[in-house]
C-alpha cells in the first residue's frame, strides 16, 4: 500500500509469437494507462531473471495478476516460479478463442477495430480481477489500518 | 541454411523502449525476412521449459533489448541460445537527439521511424548471418 492507495501489479506475457500477446500486451497497458492508472504497477517479465533480488520480489511485494496471451501461461508460470504466486490469472484464449488468440503475431501498425474489441474485452476482464483483489483487500483491512480504503482508485473515501 | 535466425525483442512494458524492440523484430520476421527469420516469445523463453530449451540450444539469435538491463540477451544465453547480434534501441535513439518517439502503448510518425531504421540493421545482421551459416 503507497500512499493510501492498493498497487497491484499486472504482468503480462507480451508474447511475440501470437496474436495472443500483442492483447495481453495492449490490455495491460489500457489498465496502466486509462482504467486503473493510480493503482496498477507492472514489470518486465524477462527481468525476473535478468534482473536482481528488487524484481524478484515484485509478486511479494504486490498483489499481481498474470495476463497470457495463451494456454502456455509463461506469465503466470514465471512469475511463480522466480517471484511468488500470483493474486489471479487471465489467459486471452479464454476470452477471444484459441484459434484467434494463437494467430500469427501483430504489430500494432495494423490493430484493426476488432482487435481493439478484443484489448478493450481483455481489459475489462482485468479490471474485474483487479477490483476484486481490491475489495478483498478492504475487507482484509477494515478495522485494522484506518488510514485508507484500499480502494485502488486514488480517492480519499 | 538448416534454421531460420531466431530474433527476440525485450517487448519491455514500461518504456517506449521496448515497444521500438518488438515492433522492429516484428516488421523483420513479418515483412522483410519472413523465410529468413523468426521470432520466440520471450516469455517462453524465461520459463525456461524443457521444449523451449531444446528449441534454443545452440540456435543462432539476433537479441533487441530496451534498456541496459539486455533481458533478451540475458535470457536468450540463459536457455542456451547464442546472441550473434545485440542492438539496443537506447543506442538508437541517440542518433534522433530530440525526436519523441511516443510511449510504450502507441508510437508516433517519429517512433515508427526509428522502428524501420532498427529493422533494417536488423535484417541486415540476419542476412549477414545467413551468409556466414552457408
Amino acid at each position: 500500500m503507497l500512499g493510501g492507495i492498493l498497487k497491484i501489479g499486472v504482468v503480462s506475457c507480451s508474447g511475440e509469437d501470437c496474436l495472443g500477446g500483442t492483447i495481453s500486451r495492449l490490455a495491460t497497458r489500457q489498465m496502466i494507462d486509462e482504467i486503473r492508472p493510480e493503482g496498477t504497477v507492472t514489470i518486465c517479465l524477462p527481468l525476473f531473471l535478468a534482473g536482481g533480488a528488487e524484481e524478484r520480489s515484485f509478486a511479494e511485494s504486490y498483489p499481481t495478476i498474470a495476463v497470457d496471451g495463451c494456454a502456455k501461461a509463461c506469465a503466470k508460470r514465471a512469475t511463480e516460479k522466480y517471484s511468488g504466486k500470483v493474486s489471479d490469472a487471465l489467459v486471452v484464449s479464454d476470452v477471444i478463442g484459441k484459434k484467434t488468440a494463437e494467430s500469427g503475431p501483430l504489430s500494432v501498425r495494423n490493430l484493426t477495430a476488432e482487435h481493439t474489441a478484443m484489448v478493450d474485452q481483455v481489459a475489462r476482464e482485468i479490471r474485474i480481477r483487479f477490483d476484486k483483489i481490491v475489495r478483498a483487500s478492504r475487507q482484509e483491512g477494515a478495522g485494522t489500518t484506518g488510514d485508507n480504503c484500499g480502494c485502488g482508485g486514488g480517492c480519499s473515501c | 541454411m538448416s534454421k531460420k535466425i531466431k530474433v527476440v525483442p525485450c517487448s519491455g512494458m514500461g518504456k517506449v523502449f521496448g515497444l521500438v524492440a518488438r515492433e522492429a523484430a516484428l516488421k523483420v520476421v513479418n515483412e522483410l525476412a519472413p523465410h529468413a527469420a523468426e521470432t520466440v516469445c520471450l516469455a517462453y523463453i524465461v520459463t525456461g521449459d524443457p521444449e523451449i530449451r531444446e528449441e534454443m540450444a545452440g540456435a543462432p539469435c539476433v537479441a533487441i533489448d530496451g534498456c541496459p538491463k539486455l533481458c533478451a540477451a540475458k535470457n536468450i544465453e540463459m536457455a542456451g541460445g547464442v546472441v550473434k547480434q545485440e542492438f539496443r534501441t537506447v543506442d538508437i535513439f541517440k542518433e534522433y537527439k530530440g525526436a519523441k518517439p511516443g510511449t510504450a502503448t502507441a508510437l508516433t510518425g517519429e517512433g515508427w521511424k526509428m522502428v524501420d531504421d532498427l529493422a533494417g540493421r536488423v535484417n541486415s545482421a540476419v542476412k549477414e548471418l545467413l551468409e556466414e551459416d552457408v
